[in-house]
């Protein structure tokens, strides 16, 4: 496949190129030190070179709000409001977000699809850039490679003062279509190493998890745990929601809404009548790990967790995923060699 | 996976929005337990199973799972018994017939009543368990030359909160229906059994590999029941249990309803107990 | 339907949070247009006997406050608690941290025994407070749930949730990787992390959620290495009177 090069100095012009007849959204700065996925506007202000978003590209399909029935009290009836098109250039898309985002594909087109997540990402195109691992990337350890370019129409491969652009599919052609790019022949640079790493591979992973259920890490990590949710509202490929009720002030109209959920959260199970179903921290921090690594993955044969390092980045506690699933395989390995 | 994909911008159904129903009646069942008949705009059947749920909406109010009390062999509208615990069905007890409610579903797997076709059907319900037990108990009693001898056991609290006593009445009557009751405490005017449910079991006579139970009850009942079921010898694989969670979009997305690997409005929330005695969330 | 009547009582407090009512200057007459108001002090002369609906302001710190709010539940059928004060003793518990007499000798000097005074107490310390409206000055928007709620004639669920849950739906940096103390993990959201959108820290005004690991936000503090005696000032704030004889 052919290859082209994209100069740094060139950038904000390609940016630039795409946005002639594109919507596009990309990553910018965000606070002090962080980075979010924004509407692109100003092309200068586009960065490719981040270690990761605050959250992913799912806010644009699962958006943190979202009103799924307006209606109306005083004729007791309900309309769906419309959902707007997809149809954007996602450009700038680490590997691993990829990877998430087939994930909520799965958990959106299985059983009953559903048409507000179909309807925003039809269309959808995605740039992909490479990155260098930082101290919380392990998506080497589930199987996403800093270069994998699954599901991407182009994809920026950093090298020397510029990107290596590949162009795999029809669309990236289309994209690119205009925009004067250089042919190049060099091979990629070697990937950087990540530094974070779970020791086994999900066909062991499943296992381990069985062996784990009563573990002392659950309760040790609750004794830390803040039960603020943060993990799962950070996590790509967290797609729980709550929905509520929202009444206008007059009481004649209202909107119910859909907002991200997460399984740490306290009330997350429960039923009226004031019933938790999994009212303890131990319990919550076991499920949310067990959805990560186990109850989908047995199914699907692929962890959950796409390795991007955002619920331990993010943690205030400091908890990290990749500790807790490295002590569970320490031990049961331990448990099974004294068993053999 | 990949495949997937080419479905984006197809139009599904609408999963979220409700179809507006009537309330055509509705029956106080005790001091907290209402019991609503609801027509589907036509007259149309809900086309549900026993052991099944909709979800109920009120506008401005809220929406919540509720079972399906009626059986499908009653055609034309369907009936939900409703306890007040909270918001949306203190709100509802002020509903009068004529007031329109929105419905979704009917949703969950339901109970595949052909595996109990020609077998003796043991329904054991606590509480308002026997809410979505009566859409099965009358399903039985609609089609009853399908199947063999019907063993209902039924536990409340007190004499005062049993449900349906016409119906409880007519099936204590019925030669054809073996009725047991008991209550935890009764009144004054109570003169039959005293106990929790689990002591209507040992005195049951039972023809084993051909009974078939089904359990529906408070979270508390159901480990002392599956216990009492095994010390009476019946396999697990004869076992059944409708269980409660917060099934909350019932169709598999939102998550909440989710136990150890499985979604309880998907999988559920009628289980056999082989599948589900190794789930250590669920019982 | 009669429209519900409703009265607005102050007890100790700045009256910021019966201001922000007269400050809902789209939404007032929406709000006027439903109810009666019956009794205001605040915007009005009138008085009434009994009342559907009582929006009540401030913490509860001289006897004639108990007597009071006796008074009021006893007239009313609904008691909304409105702001920290109300809700949770408020700034005014602070001076629960010290000698009751000491604090009425350093207010009042000479003429203290003029003056009587008890710790402050949240309205629940007395009397049974149906719904409560949190922050400081009351959250408008959850004062609006609650208003619209009352008069759907349905119950007001109070969130139970930390602010970080709102913070990151808005997709803030996180305070603390600015290295400032954030209140956030362990405060009541409902808010919709209004500070900390605008680049502020969370100074815990909603109030403590219903189950706060203290002992974890300790360890958060230490780790970031920050003051955990200055967090722990800041948490006494608002929340004094439920972190009673809970020590750092």
């Amino acid at each position: 496949m052919a290859q082209y090069f994209l100069e740094q100095a060139r950038v904000a012009d390609f940016v630039a190129h795409l946005l002639a007849s594109n919507t596009v959204y990309a990553p910018h700065r965000k606070g002090s030190r962080s980075y979010a996925f924004a509407k692109a506007d100003d092309p200068a202000a586009v960065v490719l070179d981040y270690p990761r978003t605050l959250s992913s590209v799912k806010k644009f399909f699962l958006p943190p709000r979202e009103v799924l029935l307006n209606f109306d009290l005083t004729l007791d009836a309900a309309s769906v409001p419309p959902v707007e098109p997809g149809n954007a250039v996602f450009l700038g898309v680490h590997s691993y977000d990829l990877a998430a985002v087939r994930r909520l594909d799965f958990n959106f087109t299985t059983g009953n699809p559903e048409r507000n997540y179909l309807a925003r990402r039809d269309g959808a195109r995605f740039i992909g850039v490479s990155y260098v691992p930082d101290k919380f990337h392990f998506a080497g350890s589930v199987g996403i490679d800093p270069y994998d370019m699954t599901g991407c129409d182009m994809f920026l491969t950093k090298h020397a003062d510029g990107w290596i652009v590949d162009i795999p599919t029809g669309e990236g052609s289309e994209l690119a279509a205009g925009f004067k790019l250089e042919a190049h022949d060099e091979p990629k640079p070697p990937r950087a190493h990540f530094t974070q790493h779970v020791f086994v591979p999900q066909a062991r992973l499943g296992k381990v998890m069985e062996a784990s259920y009563d573990h002392p890490v659950w309760n040790e990590t609750a004794d830390a745990c803040l039960g603020c949710g943060t993990c799962n509202l950070v996590c790509p490929t967290c797609y729980c929601f709550n929905v509520q009720e929202n009444v206008d002030i007059a009481c004649t109209s209202g909107q119910r809404e859909r907002s991200w959920d997460g399984c740490m959260l306290r009330g997350f199970t429960e039923v009226a009548g004031g019933e938790f179903f999994r009212e303890k921290v131990a319990a919550r921090q076991r499920h949310r790990v067990y959805r990560k690594f186990k109850y989908i993955s047995d199914v699907t044969g692929q962890p959950w967790c796409v390795g991007c390092g955002r619920c331990t980045a993010s943690c205030t506690a400091k908890i990290s995923i990749v500790e807790i699933v490295n002590r569970l395989i320490r031990d049961s390995e331990r448990d099974e060699s004294i068993l053999t | 996976m990949e495949q997937q994909i080419q479905q984006f911008g197809a139009g599904p159904r609408e999963l979220y929005l409700p179809e507006m129903a009537v309330i055509t009646e509705v029956r106080r069942l005790t001091e907290l337990e209402t019991l609503y008949t609801v027509e589907l705009p036509g007259g149309r059947d809900l086309g549900h199973k026993p052991g099944q749920f909709v979800e109920v909406s009120l506008y401005g109010i809220g929406e919540a799972p509720f079972s399906i009390s009626s059986s499908p062999t009653r055609r034309g509208s369907f009936e939900l018994g409703i306890r007040r615990v909270g918001m949306l069905t203190d709100v509802l007890a002020g509903y009068a017939p004529g007031r329109k409610i929105g419905i979704r579903g009917p949703f969950g797997n339901g109970i595949d009543v052909s595996k109990f076709t020609g077998k003796d059907v043991l329904i054991i319900a606590g509480g308002i368990g026997l809410v979505p037990m009566r859409s099965l108990i009358n399903y039985v009693l609609d089609r009853r030359d399908e199947f063999g001898r019907l063993i209902i056991c039924y536990g409340s609290r007190s004499d005062s909160e049993l449900l349906f006593p016409d119906e409880l009445a007519a099936w204590e009557k019925d030669p054809r229906t073996e009725y047991h009751v008991t209550v935890d405490r009764g009144t004054e005017a109570w003169t039959g059994r005293t106990g929790v449910i689990t002591t209507l079991l040992p005195g049951l006579a039972l023809d084993l590999p051909n009974t078939v139970a089904c359990i529906c009850g408070p979270p508390v009942m159901y480990r002392f029941v599956v216990m009492a079921l095994r010390g009476r010898g019946l396999p697990d694989q004869n076992v059944y249990m409708s269980l409660e969670r917060r099934m909350k979009c019932g169709v598999g997305k939102c998550g909440h309803c989710q136990i150890n690997n499985t979604y309880v409005c998907q999988d559920g929330p009628v289980y056999n107990l082989p599948d589900i005695a190794k789930l250590r969330e669920a019982l | 339907m009669a429209k519900p009547r409703v009265a607005i009582f102050d007890f100790t407090g700045c009256e910021g949070c019966e201001l922000s009512q007269l400050n809902f200057e789209d939404q007032l007459l929406d709000i006027l247009a439903q109810v009666d108001i019956v009794e205001w002090r605040e915007a009005m002369d009138d008085k009434a006997d009994e009342y559907d609906i009582a929006f009540v302001e401030g913490a509860l710190s001289t006897p004639d406050c108990i007597k009071r709010i006796h008074d009021i539940r006893r007239r009313t059928k609904v008691l909304v608690a409105l702001g920290a004060c109300a809700v949770d003793g408020g700034v005014n518990a602070i001076k629960n941290l010290h000698p009751i007499e000491e604090v009425r000798a350093t207010v009042y000097g000479q003429d203290q025994y003029l003056f009587p005074t008890l710790p402050a107490l949240p309205l629940s310390a007395v009397v049974k407070v149906d719904y409560n409206v949190r922050g400081c000055p009351m959250t408008q928007a959850e004062f609006l749930r609650v208003f619209t709620s009352l008069v759907m004639g349905k119950q007001f669920e109070e969130p139970d949730l930390a602010v970080c849950v709102e913070c990151k739906l808005n997709e803030n940096e996180c305070v603390y990787e600015r290295g400032m103390i954030c209140l956030g993990p362990v405060t009541r959201a409902g808010c919709n992390s209004h500070c900390t959108n605008f680049g502020q820290y969370c100074i815990g005004c909603r109030g403590l959620v219903s189950e706060p690991n203290l002992k974890g936000m300790n360890e958060v503090l230490t780790s970031h290495g920050l003051a955990v005696d200055e967090a722990w000032k800041r948490l006494q704030l608002y929340n004094a009177y439920r972190l009673q004889g809970v020590r750092a």
